[in-house]
């Protein structure tokens, strides 16, 4: 048997958690790729569902990190399009094969390698997925849901109390009211944090090491709200319409249900919540998707004829992502109050009994898969009152895991009773935690995927670290148990103290080695001034959830925590202030009261005059009642307003009710006036060119211009490099007179860095609007750095070894100028000593809404990657929800309701270096150093790019204007490539593909990098240096260039916040020239040369941080890098 | 173990003119659904029936079954106190025997023959019980989707019967997920369960868990039968059995119209009611309606 196959299969725990790195540190190229096809052999044979997984996450490290840096490892290679097509169709067996098959053909090399690796960690996530919707799904008491297809079948029945119409003192005689049925529920917070345990495959594999201390609590945001309250409220009444109304008020929305496809419609609008609520409750049982039968008919089975639903959910302004698991409590209480209303809880009021908390539990998972979305099994644990030990079940002979995995699905919850957890200490709790929300809210979903895949490779620090994580839990439990602790000098001290220090510890031990990317500078900020401010009053800092930035904790010596409260406000907001431009805010931070809720979720039917929802339920609904018809309203309206009105002047929740439908109807348009004032404002500053403008509307309006207009034409003949095409510097070894060369121009200050930062990385924040260049993307050095930190530190490294100072110039644009300026002077430069010179973009777009055909060509003719089946569904619903406002808001016409920021866009990076000449940065520079002759232009992302003196003589030697640094692709370098074009070698853009095909035939993949012989490059404009005064001239000769590049017409997502924390994605359209188009012109000599992947790698997508870090490209920077 | 006694509840407050309703029979006689009930009864050999009713309707009954008055012990029910409350008030009747007991809102119609004769549901459900010696109640399996409508035992089948089943648990109208989680019977289709069939042989076992149930509740309190035939599964042997026939609900809507269909069809005037139902059918005048 294969050392690895019987790491897998090994009983003895030592030997099966044993770490894959090390196996492999110590293995040659042979010895891997024999293990590799053991390794393949036993998952197809295994039927155990961990032995696969495992076996699936073995091949994606040794393929992903421990192959390509094999000696003898070829770089250079292909992967067949067949494959990447299986890939995104999710087909990954397929995918492996073909992948195989071409490996046997062509022999190991690094391509194959990538895509083998993007395969298996695709299989082995589709694996566990599969595992877990098998598992809700065959639940039993989730069964019969998937059967109903029906109104007939349907077991269902509403409960007699809510199925009849009351009076109240405020309606007529016979009002048509029915009875309300409330619930209110808890969020979560885990005081521990034990290492992402609660994620599912770790509890259904390692039942052992999943536990949590997962506490009910209520929330009121201080200085806001009076007192806690449970902050989820789930609403059900029976209507006398045979439809289903849902409404979120929290969200301000609300829909009226007629047909029963738009129940299973979940991103159509903001009720997807709701919808799977109902759905996961049985109420509208799954399996009645797409049986064409009609809602009125379900509804009168399951409440009367002629009646329906209405159910209506609120979440007390409670800000998104604030890692209190808010979205599954409510998924929860939502799920909860249907399932009472329909006999399937036996308390219709009151609390839950255990198994009916547990099966709401259950229902809950089965919402979020059917919403496309995913938790961990401890967010529902609102529902249960207190504080609570969550943990790990081995699967036993009854439950259907049992033989398929080692643990079960589902937790068990232990209730801490007093001798758990004593009065005392609760209180003490509550009387040194300050919970906050940061501000930021981010996507966690890859760093759930980064924990499984560390607990599957078992590598050796995060191993450590996750048992270290257990010991500290027993820690924190253990400290709960006691009133008063005694200190090591016998002294008595306050469990709270002990608990913080265990959570800092954690935070900053075990956490950080398991994922580093769950601390940030904001986070690192604001702990220190809390801990400087606060001296030996700051007792911890606790991170909820799968990352910090958004929801926290801090715990203080009691006497301080209202002095803490008000000052750790006071941090927040100024270092937001500081780092808005640099990481992803989605509103500003807020600081909670809470309280431990010890009944967990709880529901009141509420009667007669009492039957009233929540005050923003009105400031929707009446609106909208008030604008009908006196005689079109129905009973049971009439009734409503007549009740609402009668309420509003008694009751105490609904004051300021008034003032709120005013706002409603009168609503002010200040604020909208404002925003597209600043917005033609700061056209009108950048100089924005509306004729340009109009012109390319028209042109994309009449179909000109356009996705599939963007490709060349169908006949242009697109075949790989040949072997001289492309000089190879990949290995570094590069004849001593290329370095000679090089040395010889930087220590005769013949050369500068021009850093790339006008863009905003969409794909680095999904459209947030963060300034990318100034992004603290990672911990380098001991400290968190961002980009332009690194660059300057490369250029900063290089001056000094060649003695000679290197100015380096950021390019900026309208979106990134400002803030780069401020942050730049705040950081004082980072202390760099050659000249840094920012160059200001003199070009600028409005974004506008796209066309619906190039909305349909980007989703369904281009390759998507398709999803789980559940979560393909909801993009689809969303695409079809786009296409319809892309329609209503007008095709083509400007986008601007969004912040102004927004609407704007930078026009391509090939305006980047006419900017400099234009905006007289490079004429300065050429002044004061008449000397230069070179420029080293990279993207913001390239961080391996560097003055490396070889690469700069092999570009002074060849004689080219222009060398682009090309590196060997890999599956993930999608985007155009270096080519052959009806015999011109040249780089083309993924955008001008003219068939998707064509790139998987590209070896090499444009890293951007670009040596640049400045005279030449000004002889391609038609310019010398002294025309560069000459700004009639410098214009003229760009607009002429400008002219032959073609424009491209890129469709992007832009994020549009709004309300607490809430975002919105939409696609706009807007249009690019790329500088990697300079290739195709004739007169342009321009060379290529091949670099190591380590230089030449760009990261695009934080998802790919993780893998940089760990497959050496991290430390390669850090040693380019001198720090100041 | 002889069943000479049987004890018909009919004392709901709201469904006590059911059984009172004129059907023909099998053999074309005119009665009240009522006697109908209690031939079921008689059929299986029973001598002495207790029917519980609403306290003032002793008359109107009588006069329902006056011809089998001999035989008759009419109960009053005091109070309102659900479907267990009726059954415990006939504990002084049953007096430590076992017995038939049926409901009043139920007609049954037989498949099963035995020498040449029709074998009523009561009859075969009796001869089982007296075989078995133990508590039996008919059950039938049924969809899942009529769970709110009866009660619903699990359990598993008797080795070597294939009618016959060891009853482990019952519950009144559970929901799906109940039934799901607690009332499986391996064997049975998905989605379908063992819903009580209104006829029921019970032991003194039941009357004495009643009694303790009106001992430990309180006077308002609504006692089922469902909750003490569970306890009953706990305490000593108690079977189901799938008896040959089926069951028509005269309480629900067009519930009286099926039934005396069914007799109709399974009884002398069979091809007549048939022809007149054809010729229904072929002049009803078409409607709009393409459902």
């Amino acid at each position: 048997m294969s050392s690895l196959v019987s790491i897998i299969t090994a009983s003895d725990p030592a030997r099966r958690n044993q770490s894959l790195d090390t196996f492999c540190r110590a293995a040659s190229l042979q010895e891997l790729l024999d293990e590799c096809a053991d390794l393949e052999d036993f998952r197809r044979r295994s039927t155990n569902l961990y032995e696969r997984v495992r076996a699936l996450f073995f091949l994606y490290a040794i393929n992903r990190f421990h192959l390509p840096n094999q000696a003898g490892m070829q770089a250079r290679g292909l992967t067949p399009f067949m494959g990447y097509e299986h890939l995104l169709n999710r087909r990954f067996e397929e995918a492996i094969d073909v992948f195989l098959t071409a490996q046997a053909k062509d022999g190991p090399n690094d391509a194959i390698c990538s895509a083998l690796a993007a395969a298996y960690h695709g299989l082995g996530f589709q694996t566990l997925a599969n595992q877990v919707r098998r598992s809700v799904r065959t639940v039993r008491g989730d069964q019969w849901m998937f059967r109903i297809g029906h109104p007939a079948d349907h077991p269902l029945r509403i409960r007699p109390e809510l199925n009849y119409p009351q009076s109240t003192t405020g309606a007529s005689a016979n009002a048509s009211n029915f009875p309300i049925l409330r619930e209110r529920t808890p969020v979560r917070m885990d005081l521990s944090h034990s290492g992402w345990s609660d994620i599912f495959f770790l509890g259904m594999d390692y039942p052992e090491g999943a536990r949590v201390l997962n506490v009910s609590i209520d929330l009121a945001v201080v200085g806001r709200d009076t007192a806690p309250t449970p902050p989820v409220e789930a609403y059900l009444r029976v209507i006398d319409q045979p439809v289903l109304k849902l409404a979120s008020v929290d969200l301000g929305a609300s829909v009226t249900i007629t047909d029963l496809s738009e129940v299973f419609d979940f991103a159509k609008d903001y009720l997807g919540l709701l919808k799977a609520a109902i759905i996961a409750a049985g109420i509208i049982p799954p399996g009645i998707e797409g049986s064409g039968q009609s809602l009125a008919h379900l509804l009168e089975r399951i409440v009367g004829p002629g009646l329906g639903l209405e159910i209506v959910s609120n979440v007390n302004n409670i800000p998104k992502g604030s890692r209190l698991a808010v979205s599954t409590s409510l998924l929860g209480s939502l799920i909860s109050v249907c399932m009472r209303a329909t006999g399937q809880a036996k308390s219709l009021t009151g609390p839950l009994q255990e198994h009916e908390r547990r099966l709401v539990a259950a229902r809950a998972i089965l919402g979020e898969w059917l919403g496309g979305s995913g938790g961990g099994w401890q967010d529902s644990g609102g529902l249960w009152p207190g504080m609570k030990l969550i943990q790990g079940v081995l699967a036993g002979e009854d439950d259907p895991e049992y033989g398929v995995s080692r643990g079960r699905l589902l937790p068990s919850h232990h209730i801490l009773d007093d001798t758990d957890a004593p009065v005392e200490v609760r209180q003490k709790l509550q009387d040194s935690l300050v919970l906050v929300h940061g501000g930021m809210a981010q996507n966690v979903g890859p760093i759930l995927e980064m924990v499984t895949e560390k607990y599957l490779l078992r590598s050796e620090a995060e191993w450590l670290a996750r048992q270290k994580a257990l010991g500290i839990f027993d820690e924190i439990v253990a400290a709960l148990r006691k009133p008063t602790l005694l200190s090591a000098d016998g002294e008595a001290t306050n469990p709270v103290q002990t608990i913080g220090a265990a959570t800092t510890r954690n935070f900053f031990g075990p956490i950080q080695t398991i994922i580093p990317w769950t601390t940030n500078l904001y986070t690192e900020t604001i702990i220190e001034r809390a801990k400087a401010q606060l001296g030996s009053r700051f007792w911890g800092f606790w991170m909820l959830g799968g990352m910090s930035g958004g929801g926290m904790g801090f715990m203080v010596a009691p006497d301080v925590k209202h002095t803490a409260q008000s000052m750790l406000l006071d941090i927040m907001q100024s270092t937001k202030e500081q780092l808005d431009d640099a990481l992803p805010f989605a509103m500003d931070p807020v600081v909670y009261d809470f309280a431990i809720n010890e009944r967990g979720t709880y529901a009141e039917l509420l009667e007669g005059d009492n039957a009233i929802l929540p005050q923003g339920y009105y400031g929707m609904i009446i609106p909208v009642l008030l604008r009908i018809d006196q005689r079109q309203l129905s009973r049971s309206q009439r009734d409503e307003l007549d009740q609402f009105s009668s309420a509003s002047r008694s009751r105490p929740e609904l004051n300021g009710i008034a003032q709120l439908l005013f706002e409603r109807m009168l609503p002010r348009l200040k604020a909208s006036k404002d925003s597209s004032q600043s917005l033609d404002a700061m056209l009108a500053q950048s100089g924005f060119d509306r004729t340009q403008h109009e012109q390319i509307r028209e042109e994309l309006r009449s179909g000109r211009i356009g996705l599939a207009q963007n490709r060349l034409p169908a006949n242009a003949t697109i075949v790989d490099v040949a072997g001289n095409d492309v000089f190879d510097a990949s290995h570094g070894s590069l004849p001593n007179e290329c370095r000679d060369a090089g040395i010889a121009a930087i220590e005769s200050g013949a050369v500068a860095v021009v850093s790339l930062a006008a863009g905003v990385g969409s794909r680095w924040t999904q459209g947030a609007g963060v300034v990318k260049a100034l992004h603290p993307f990672c911990k380098l050095g001991g400290k968190h750095r961002s980009f332009i930190e690194v660059h300057l530190a490369k250029s900063r490294r290089a001056a000094k070894r060649f003695g000679a100072p290197l100015p380096h110039i950021i390019t900026t644009s309208y979106l990134t100028h400002a803030p780069i300026a401020k942050y730049l002077e705040a950081q004082e430069n980072y202390g760099y000593e050659g000249a840094l010179l920012l160059s200001p973009g003199r070009a600028i777009g409005l974004r506008m809404i796209p066309m619906v055909r190039d909305l349909r060509f980007a989703w369904e003719e281009m390759p998507q990657q398709l999803l789980d089946v559940q979560a393909q569904k909801v993009r689809e619903s969303l695409h079809h929800a786009l296409i319809d406002w892309a329609t209503h808001a007008g095709e083509g016409s400007d986008y601007t309701d969004n912040l102004p920021l927004q609407c704007l866009h930078p026009v391509g990076h090939w305006y980047e270096i006419p900017n400099l000449l234009r905006n007289g940065v490079l004429l300065r520079l050429l002044e004061e150093r008449p000397q230069l002759r070179y420029l080293m232009l990279h993207n913001i992302d390239t961080l391996g790019a560097n003055v490396d003196p070889a690469l700069l003589g092999q570009h002074i030697l060849s004689g080219a204007s222009l060398t682009y640094e090309v590196i060997t692709r890999r599956i993930e370098d999608r985007g155009g490539g270096l080519a052959r074009v009806d015999g011109r070698v040249r780089l083309v853009e993924g955008l001008a593909m003219p068939n998707e095909t064509d790139e998987f035939g590209l070896s090499y993949y444009n890293t951007m990098t670009t040596w640049i012989e400045i005279d030449k490059l000004l002889a391609s404009f038609g310019l010398t240096r002294n025309d560069l005064a000459n700004d009639d001239l410098v214009t003229a000769a760009i607009r002429t260039v400008a002219a032959r590049m073609p424009t491209y017409i890129t469709v992007k997502d832009v994020k549009k916040r709004w309300g607490h924390g809430q975002e919105d994605v939409f696609p706009v359209t807007q249009f690019e020239k790329l500088w990697g188009d300079m290739t195709a012109l004739p007169e342009v000599d321009s060379r290529f040369m091949a670099v190591s992947r380590m230089r030449g790698q760009q990261l695009k997508d934080q998802a790919q941080l993780d893998g940089w870090l760990r497959d050496g490209s991290a430390g390669y920077v850090e040693d380019l890098c001198e720090w100041r | 173990m002889k069943i000479r006694k049987a004890v018909i509840t009919a004392a709901s407050q709201f469904q006590r003119d059911l059984p009172l309703q004129t059907m023909v029979d099998r053999d074309g006689v005119q009665k009240s659904a009522l006697k109908v009930i209690v031939e079921e009864a008689i059929s299986a050999g029973v001598e002495e029936i207790a029917i519980i009713i609403y306290p003032g309707d002793e008359n109107t009954y009588l006069a329902a079954i006056s011809n089998y008055a001999s035989r008759l012990q009419l109960i009053e029910q005091p109070a309102q106190r659900g479907y267990g409350y009726a059954v415990y008030c006939a504990r002084d009747f049953t007096g430590g025997e076992p017995f038939l007991h049926l409901v009043s809102d139920h007609l049954y119609i037989s498949s099963a023959q035995a020498d040449g004769h029709t074998k009523t549901c009561a009859q075969q459900l009796i001869e089982v019980a007296e075989t078995e010696n133990c508590s039996i109640s008919a059950v039938q399996p049924t969809r899942e989707n009529m769970l709110p409508y009866y009660g619903i035992v699990g359990g598993r089948r008797v080795t070597g019967r294939s009618s016959l089943y060891t009853v482990e648990n019952v519950i009144e109208k559970p929901t799906p997920t109940e039934a799901e989680q607690q009332l499986i019977v391996p064997g049975l289709r998905a989605g379908y369960y063992l819903s009580f069939f209104g006829l029921h042989v019970l032991t003194p076992g039941v009357m004495a868990i009643l009694t303790e149930q009106v001992e430990k509740s309180d006077e308002a309190a609504k006692l089922q039968l469902s909750p003490a035939l569970a306890q009953l599964a706990t305490r000593e042997r108690y079977l189901a059995c799938e008896v040959q026939g089926r069951r028509y609900d005269i309480g629900v809507h067009y519930g009286t119209l099926i039934a005396q269909l069914a007799l109709a069809l399974s009884g002398r005037a069979r091809d007549d009611v048939l022809a007149q139902l054809v010729e229904l059918l072929a002049t009803r005048e078409l409607t709009g309606s393409n459902e």
